[in-house]
């Protein structure tokens, strides 16, 4: 099981989560997102490693834009 | 004396919304720029207890310019006191192919010139559909 946080910036409101925890929960692998809208993160649970540019690209489809690698 | 000039609260509160919106998404103009004509540079929003500034408030027109939500606004109440206007009104709106209704309590403070210098608002979304659209599905004679 691994985490990541990803900041993610341009969420300000409750279905601004929705959306982009919709996509990020597409990306193969991923078991759980949870999102802190206040602090803009996002935090993704995984079963294995996972590829930034999936996140990216899934953070992306829901017109967001991330901020910062994972930590 | 009043910051609307006699002006009815609700229409001055849909046409900013709406004008706020139609300038954000006719063109690709700044948004830094469109987000200053409305809103004044110490802009505080809280929406449902999160607070947004003006960096929030223009790192937030990017999902909004790539998703282009439609939609309209009903203002169901308005009242004006000073540079003060409450109101409660429902956003229709189709975002991202869902359709949400969205009830909103506002309570805003603007400027002389009409910009929105603070505002707190609970919201509640509706399952509900739009009325208008319920209304043509029944008059089609199509139930759920």
């Amino acid at each position: 099981m691994t985490e990541g946080t990803y900041s993610v910036s341009g969420m300000a409101c409750g279905h601004c989560a929705d959306s982009v925890t919709e996509e990020i929960e597409r990306v193969t692998g991923v078991t759980a997102v949870s999102v802190d809208v206040e602090a803009g993160t996002v935090t993704v649970t995984s079963e294995a490693e996972l590829d930034i540019a999936d996140i990216h690209a899934a953070v992306e489809e829901a017109g967001y834009e991330l901020a910062g690698e994972p930590r | 004396m009043s910051t609307f000039n006699g002006a009815d609260p609700k229409q001055f509160i849909t046409d900013f919304f709406t004008s706020f919106t139609d300038e954000l998404l006719r063109s690709d103009e700044d948004a830094a720029l469109v987000v200053d004509r409305y809103h004044t540079p110490d802009i505080v929003q809280v929406a449902d207890g999160r607070r947004m500034d003006r960096d929030k408030l223009i790192a937030h027109t990017r999902p909004v310019r790539k998703n282009r939500p439609t939609g309209r606004m009903e203002v169901h109440e308005a009242v004006a006191h000073g540079d003060q206007i409450a109101a409660r009104y429902t956003m229709y709106v189709q975002n991202r192919k869902k359709d949400l209704a969205i009830e909103v309590y506002f309570f805003g403070k603007f400027t002389s010139d009409g910009r929105l210098n603070q505002a707190h608002m609970l919201t509640r979304t509706d399952s509900k559909a739009d009325p208008a659209k319920q209304q043509l599905v029944e008059g089609q004679g199509v139930s759920a």
